[in-house]
């Protein structure tokens, strides 16, 4: 009788149980003094983002610093995979979130390093502007650094305005009848979408409500002063809902739902749209892409996005937030590749070569040379009304999660005639309340 | 008592049959079971600690994050009661089922009794119509979503060309866009069905063919009474495959409409992945897993329950 041999066997289990165990860390080609702390971003997609934040600041640090390296890693869905690995005890050193309501969980969690002591043993408290760090407290206490400091603003086809003798308007209702007479001549009045990123349905509850009721209503209702079922927000939410039920963003609401931002931006630099109010993250990418020589040759420019009094407002948004996990090994290396990434020099490097709306840090002057003066001037005028208090809420930084999510999802439902206005704003303000008391708010910078 | 002292007397080959029988013994009951050991540990990790957490999660109050609150059946009780974006999503679910086990079923079936007696090019034929199948959903999902658009797709172009009626945002309506996404998911699903039909229908043996025409039965007569007895077995566990699937179905949804527009394509899949990732609500997120878990099993136990009276399944 053959003789069994459990070799084999033995060896299928140790692959199995081998492939259990904790990963080890990749050797570098770096000196063995260098400590290695990790850094894990979404895989760049058609060339930009994070490729050219790894080149302009990732690549220069590893060469300039001695005893730190920065082990930057491709990981798709990145905060996902960021989340579910801290929730096993591992993830990278540098934790980076879409915005302080997620900083807010993991906090709550233990899973981030209180930053208190670096914010003055670094010099973050000079380094950024006043309101920013306070964005990234969590009980009175700082887990996170505010990154990509971001606002919405009116662009528009400047050439097509100038050939139609339109003004950019200034107030809402000056937007509401340019929108109505360029409808009436067969243009898009709005270059809108979801089709790509069902949330962008967040940017126009948003605008609406802080320019319509004004950034005071919506302080007041962010801080549980008064309810979200205002009078004022409701006119705020039938404005917006009278525009889509015209068809004036994306030229309906069946193609806002199905058109992607390429076709209704091409629109735009075409002239076949004639305005889009977007954020900060889509200038870089205007004239590039949209309003090039073979898309027509035209010009673009901007407004602040009307107000119903006409006085400017910018809406602050975080696009990222970036902490220490409690678990890194090396805290003192991830503040150091911190204070570098968020140095005025590397934050004016990444606004120039990749169009990365900057951090909100105290840029030089000179940090704007080589910038568009267009974009400069957003940024510019930005920190103004940041300074004097023209600024409003955008629902993705200061909305807890639960209510941003139902902002986006069920204001469809409005524009769809399931439920009106009151209902919509009843339903937010049930579930605003309930992560009010449970102390789920990121913080609101006092008015 | 004679048997006592013949069971006391010492047998020569004692130490070397006990030795056998260990042998014996060691190799068909643990043998096996070493075999088992990897792919058992495997599943063990990854499927039933992971089912055994998401049954206490459902259980809980947890964000994903951190600790969790035990909070007893409420998710549940909230889910049944109250969430009526989790009844709508059901609802969909069952009209993707009912889609599912009808449409491409039909088209399979058909296309398998056409295709069968075809041997010239029949590999052609087959390839052609089961290769969308091995096309990842996101491929497929993004040409749908670009013949579709109705600023650029099919339906554009033929209305430029002076035939109106396709230019329609069938993504965009809440009235067609959970049937559009059916659409396209067939697309790639039926050709796999009619690839296994085909396969069952080659194992039917001619001479029951023979025997029918001789009975005088025409192709429907052959097709009712010959194939599709046939080939049931095939049948009826694949639409008990569907009808599971049916209850998992994400993907495609995910990709063309993330559930939109206004929740009118919503499916358990895509509302369970929002409120777990989106919204941190894991522990109900869980409750939401289980239930779908349940529908499964619900399934399963029917077509067992079928098998036991005798259907040849």
């Amino acid at each position: 009788m053959r003789k069994v041999s459990f070799i084999p066997v033995l060896l299928l289990l140790s692959l199995v149980f081998s492939a259990c165990a904790a990963p080890v860390a990749a050797p570098t080609d770096e000196g063995p003094e260098k400590v290695t702390i990790s850094f894990w971003y979404n895989p760049p997609s058609g060339g930009e983002g994070a490729d050219c934040y790894e080149e302009n600041i990732v690549i220069p640090f590893n060469e300039q610093s001695e005893t730190i390296f920065v082990d930057a890693v491709a990981q798709p869905e990145a905060w996902n995979a960021t989340r579910t690995a801290m929730a096993a005890g591992e993830g990278p050193d540098i934790v980076r979130t879409p915005g302080p309501s997620f900083v807010f969980e993991l906090a709550q969690a233990g899973q981030l390093l209180p930053l208190d002591e670096l914010v003055s043993s670094e010099g973050w408290d000079d380094l950024f502007v006043d309101w920013a760090l306070s964005l990234g407290e969590v009980d009175g206490t700082v887990y996170s650094l505010a990154d990509e400091l971001e606002t919405l603003v009116l662009y528009y086809n400047k050439t097509l305005f100038d050939e139609m003798g339109w003004s950019p308007p200034s107030t809402v209702a000056e937007m509401h009848e340019l929108a109505a007479v360029i409808a009436n001549n067969d243009i898009v009045p709005f270059a809108h979408a979801n089709s790509e990123w069902r949330p962008a349905n967040e940017w126009h509850v948003g605008e609406y409500l802080n320019h319509v009721a004004g950034p005071d209503r919506v302080y007041e209702a962010l801080t549980g002063k008064i309810p979200w079922t205002h009078d004022d927000f409701v006119t705020s939410i039938e404005l917006l809902n009278e525009a889509q039920q015209n068809g004036w963003f994306g030229g309906g609401l069946e193609l806002y739902y199905t058109s992607t931002f390429d076709e209704v931006r091409g629109l735009l630099g075409s002239g076949a749209a004639a305005m889009n109010i977007e954020g900060t993250w889509t200038a870089a990418d205007l004239d590039t892409l949209y309003f090039t020589e073979e898309n027509g040759g035209n010009e673009w420019a901007w407004v602040p996005v009307p107000s119903q009094t006409g006085a400017p407002i910018y809406d602050i948004g975080m696009g990222n937030t970036s902490s220490i996990n409690r678990n890194s090994e090396h805290p003192e290396a991830v503040a150091e590749f911190l204070s570098y990434s968020f140095s005025p020099e590397s934050q004016a490097l990444l606004l120039k070569n990749c169009g990365k709306a900057p951090a909100p840090v105290r840029l030089t002057e000179d940090a704007m040379e080589g910038v568009d003066p267009r974009i400069a001037s957003i940024f510019i005028d930005l920190a103004a009304a940041s300074d004097n208090g023209g600024y409003g809420y955008t629902t993705w930084t200061f909305w807890p999660p639960k209510s941003d999510v139902y902002i986006y999802e069920e204001i469809e439902r409005v524009w769809s005639g399931d439920i009106t206005t009151e209902e919509f704003l009843q339903g937010l303000d049930e579930i605003f309340q309930e992560e009010l008391a449970a102390g789920a708010i990121p913080p609101i910078p006092d008015r | 008592m004679a048997v006592q002292q013949e069971l006391l007397q010492p047998a020569p080959d004692l130490a070397r049959s006990g030795t056998m029988s260990r042998k014996r013994f060691f190799r068909s009951k643990i043998v096996p079971w070493l075999f088992i050991l990897p792919i058992f540990s495997l599943h063990f990790i990854v499927v039933i600690v992971p089912s055994a957490q998401a049954l206490y999660y459902s259980l809980t109050d947890w964000s994903g994050i951190g600790a969790a609150e035990f909070v007893g059946l409420e998710n549940f009780r909230q889910l049944l009661l109250e969430d009526t974006t989790y009844r709508s999503a059901l609802t969909n679910n069952a009209k993707w089922l009912l889609f599912f086990v009808t449409v491409p079923f039909a088209m399979a079936l058909i296309a398998a009794q056409i295709l069968a007696p075809v041997s010239r090019g029949a590999m052609i034929f087959r390839t052609a119509l089961f290769i969308p199948y091995v096309l990842p959903s996101v491929i497929n999902s993004n040409i749908w979503k670009n013949l579709l658009s109705p600023r650029m797709g099919i339906g554009a172009q033929l209305a430029e060309r002076g035939i109106p009626g396709l230019d329609i945002a069938f993504l965009g309506r809440p009235d067609t866009a959970l049937i559009t996404i059916a659409f396209v998911d067939n697309w790639h699903f039926w050709g796999f069905l009619m690839v296994l039909f085909l396969t069952a229908m080659q194992g039917i043996s001619k001479d029951l063919y023979d025997a029918a025409k001789i009975d005088g039965a025409n192709r429907i007569n052959e097709f009712l009474n010959v194939t599709i007895p046939g080939i049931l077995p095939t049948l009826v566990f694949m639409m008990m495959l569907v009808a599971i699937w049916s209850f998992l179905v994400f993907d495609y949804v995910w990709i063309l409409t993330q559930g939109g527009p206004a929740n009118s394509s919503e499916v358990l899949g895509s509302y369970l992945y929002k409120q777990a990732f989106n919204r941190f609500e894991a522990g109900y997120a869980s409750a939401i897993g289980l239930t779908m878990s349940v529908f499964a099993g619900l399934i399963i136990g029917l077509f067992g329950l079928l098998r036991k009276r005798g259907w040849e399944i």
